[in-house]
């Protein structure tokens, strides 16, 4: 990953491809590098969908290698729905291929002039981009078929569908699993507007004949990596509960704890929940049967295969496995107790390129205005379906909560930096309501997510239970995730490096295995820093103050059932968070 | 378990439809128990089971939708709600785990005992069995019985397909064959002890 792909779609007389070494970016990869890029060659004042914002896709350090669970890839620009910086990562193939190919990134830079849709094309012998208007307006599936028949069998695409060509602040990026199919989505932040403020429709990667990037020392980096693997099977999340039910195993957890946000956050527990927990959908999906069905992998090299592929009653392929945060949002939250119906509208995100959190939180604020009722599996579909039809209200709905919400006079809006949160009621869990309000990418899950404080050397020294404990807390996590977001690691490895130092530790030699490198946990948090104060830096100069660093105000005055409780984290303690 | 029914539904269906009731097991079943005690008490004598596969595997607790930290402290109450489950992925996993580092994360819903002994009695408690728990006990709890609702009774077996019934081996109500055909017509107590073993 010696090179970075830049096309610039505004060139005089067409799009322009470059091919240029790393440079001052070398060493980096995934978030590192997208935010690095985005911080240093973005204006933070610009406008998300204008001609000097950019859209970098780069693998992770690891990717493109052997080493186990290293297949996400980061999209970064300044986003469309949030106005600052972004990060939005996914599985799938194209990004080991990519690595294969040796680009660390590729950056679509500029605006076309003329109003044509592109693809591009990249494999051993270079990059190739041709007009394609026939593309227009094609959902994710459709065109990965036209792709396919085009370019063979074995490439790989990463596309938006109508969402993304009609620029609205949902979109996402599909990104095609082993199967060939647009499942793996880098949804958040409408990353898929920005790729269709490009005009680019789909890249479409083919790495034949290339081969595994090859490590520094390969010795250390097998034997580190063996023991890496072992770690992740030997443990009870890693190596049973995520294969057996995939993420929605928390289904069960967050509703018995009274966090699970339901009806547009207006309850802490939903009666329907056990109809749509992982339990359930894993026995589903095990008694249809079929290919893959409850245990599946996102990428090649996946150890805990968390994912599966969900098929109706008939035994025809619908979607993939539906994740926890997909059957919350267009489940749990607008008070949809059917697996098959929540399927049927993640496979309609898919195609339309949309991000199942914000739409499901759209879906919600929707029906507390009034559009649908809560409960109705129907009436949510068809909603969805209107994003993909581009009419004006499904253009409404395809921009996110926040801007719903406005449209629609709906006060209760779960939105940080106009990003919808995710499944997890920060009334209930105060710790993720602190990342939820200070992450600089909006309202994330992920954004606070990995390793244990302990192992990875950022730990935090004031007392836990105290509000300034959990800032503390919230800043290393942060940093951590940063970290690990940048190797191209699933973040899920976080439980078994939690749990066994040994697997920690293995995980460095892995890194430093590959690299020839000497890395320490010290460098680990120097590495999410440097990346969190990028981002800091490239929101406060787009305009962002403390004052965006708060959840919406209803969340310290309405109270959550069953536990009866706001969310009682000062701003204060919330602008001590990234006090570094 | 005391579980002092005299309404006892035995069935005996083929291995692969077993995982059909474990879905009662997460609604949660009734366990009648010495209450006043601790969880730890209570798991070890009411549901028989032994400190180190409570340690092990049961990572996650709940009593009355609080996430416990220390089991040897928190007594169970008469109509108490106990959720066990393993550990958890995630971020919030890692928070609602017992004794866990980011357990201040929800310190607002933590369990928090009030200090007080509580009077040992006869009682009721509510135990939910979640993911990895129901594959590690669910076949031998529904194999010696558990009691539950008749309602949830009806609403699982009300909703299994053709193929459930023909698979069907046995059916009796304590000793008693019943018809599968009429199992609607059947007349049940509110609360019954279902008894679920596989076909040899």
């Amino acid at each position: 990953m010696d090179k970075i792909l830049r096309i610039n779609m505004g060139a005089d007389g067409g799009p322009e491809i470059r091919t240029e070494p790393v440079g001052d970016y070398a060493g980096m990869g995934g978030r590192g590098l997208t935010s690095a890029i985005v911080s240093k060659e973005v204006p933070p004042l610009c406008h998300p969908l204008g001609e000097d914002n950019k859209l970098v896709i780069a693998p992770g350090i690891l990717s493109g290698s052997t080493a186990a669970m290293s297949g996400r890839i980061s999209v970064g620009c300044k986003s469309p729905l949030t106005g600052g910086i972004k990060e939005a990562n996914a599985g799938g193939q194209p990004c080991q291929m990519l690595a294969r190919l040796g680009y660390a990134a590729i950056v679509l830079e500029g605006k076309p002039k003329e109003n044509n849709l592109y693809k591009v094309s990249i494999n051993k012998d270079g990059v190739d981009i041709k007009p394609d208007n026939s593309l227009c307006m094609l959902g994710n599936y459709d065109l990965v078929d036209k792709m396919k028949a085009e370019y063979g069998e074995k490439v790989h695409c990463i596309s938006i569908g109508q969402a993304g060509e009609m620029k609205l602040a949902g979109a996402s990026i599909a990104f095609t699993d082993m199967e060939q199919r647009p499942t793996r989505h880098a949804g958040r932040g409408g990353v898929g507007a920005v790729m269709g403020a490009k005009g680019v429709k789909v890249i479409v990667v083919d790495d034949a004949d290339c081969k595994m990037r090859e490590p520094a020392d390969p010795e250390k980096f097998k034997a580190a990596n063996k023991e890496f693997v072992a770690g992740l099977r030997k443990h009870a999340i890693s190596g049973e509960g995520l294969p057996a039910f995939g993420t929605n195993v928390m289904t069960n957890i967050i509703n018995e704890a009274g966090a699970y946000p339901t009806k547009n956050f207006q309850l802490g527990q939903f009666d329907g929940c056990e109809k749509i927990s992982g339990e359930t959908q894993a026995e589903l999906e095990n008694a249809r049967g079929g290919e893959g069905s409850a245990t599946h992998g996102c990428h090649r090299g996946c150890v805990i295969r968390c994912s599966g592929t969900f098929y109706d009653k008939d035994g025809n392929y619908v979607t993939k496995q539906p994740e926890y945060e997909t059957v919350w949002a267009h489940g749990g939250n607008c008070g949809i107790d059917d697996l098959d119906a929540i399927a049927q509208i993640d496979r309609l995100d898919d195609d339309y390129g949309l991000d199942t959190i914000e739409m499901g939180a759209t879906v919600a604020v929707a029906m507390e205005a009034g559009i649908a009722e809560f409960g109705d599996a129907e009436a949510a579909i068809n909603l969805v379906k209107e994003v993909g039809k581009g009419s004006h209200l499904g253009r409404i709905l395809g921009s996110g909560a926040a801007v719903t919400g406005k449209v629609m006079g709906v006060e209760r809006v779960p939105v940080v930096k106009g990003q919808a949160m995710p499944a997890y009621d920060p009334r209930g869990i105060q710790g993720i309501g602190v990342t939820y309000a200070t992450t600089p990418m909006g309202a994330d899950h992920t954004a606070g997510y990995a390793v244990a404080s302990n192992v990875a050397g950022v730990g935090g020294k004031t007392d836990a239970l105290s509000p300034e404990g959990q800032a503390e807390l919230s800043r290393n996590l942060q940093i951590a995730t940063a970290a690990i977001d940048a190797t191209g690691m699933c973040l899920f490895i976080a439980f078994p490096i939690l749990d066994q130092p040994e697997t920690f530790q293995a995980l460095i030699d892995v890194i430093n295995g590959f690299s020839g490198a000497s890395l320490t946990a010290d460098d680990v948090t120097e590495l999410g820093k440097s990346i969190l104060k990028n981002e800091r830096g490239f929101n406060a100069a787009a305009g962002f103050t403390n004052k965006d660093d708060r959840l919406p105000d209803y969340f310290k005055k309405e109270k959550l059932p069953p536990h009866d409780i706001t969310f009682q984290v000062s701003d204060e303690d919330l602008d001590q968070v990234h006090n570094y | 378990m005391k579980n002092q029914y005299a309404l006892k539904l035995n069935l005996i269906v083929a291995p692969n439809w077993i995982h059909v009731f474990f879905s009662l097991l997460r609604q949660g079943f009734m366990v009648e128990t010495l209450v006043g005690c601790s969880i730890k008490t209570m798991l070890g004598e009411a549901l028989g089971l032994d400190d180190n596969f409570v340690e092990d595997r049961i990572k996650t607790i709940f009593l009355d939708a609080k996430p416990v930290d220390d089991i040897s402290t928190a007594n169970i109450k008469d109509g108490s709600v106990l959720a066990l489950s393993g550990a958890m992925p995630g971020l919030a996993g890692a928070t609602l785990r017992r004794g866990g580092r980011l357990a201040s994360f929800r310190g607002s819903i933590s369990f928090r005992s009030d200090g007080k002994n509580a009077l040992s009695q006869d009682g009721r408690v509510l135990v939910k069995l979640f993911n990895l728990l129901v594959k590690d006990l669910g076949p031998a709890l529904l194999n010696k019985g558990i009691l539950i609702r008749k309602k949830q009774l009806e609403d699982i077996l009300g909703r299994q397909p053709e193929s459930f019934w023909t698979s069907l081996a046995g059916a009796d109500l304590n000793g008693r064959k019943i018809r599968l055909d009429d199992w609607s017509e059947t007349i049940l107590p509110e609360m019954i002890v279902v008894s679920v073993k596989p076909k040899n």
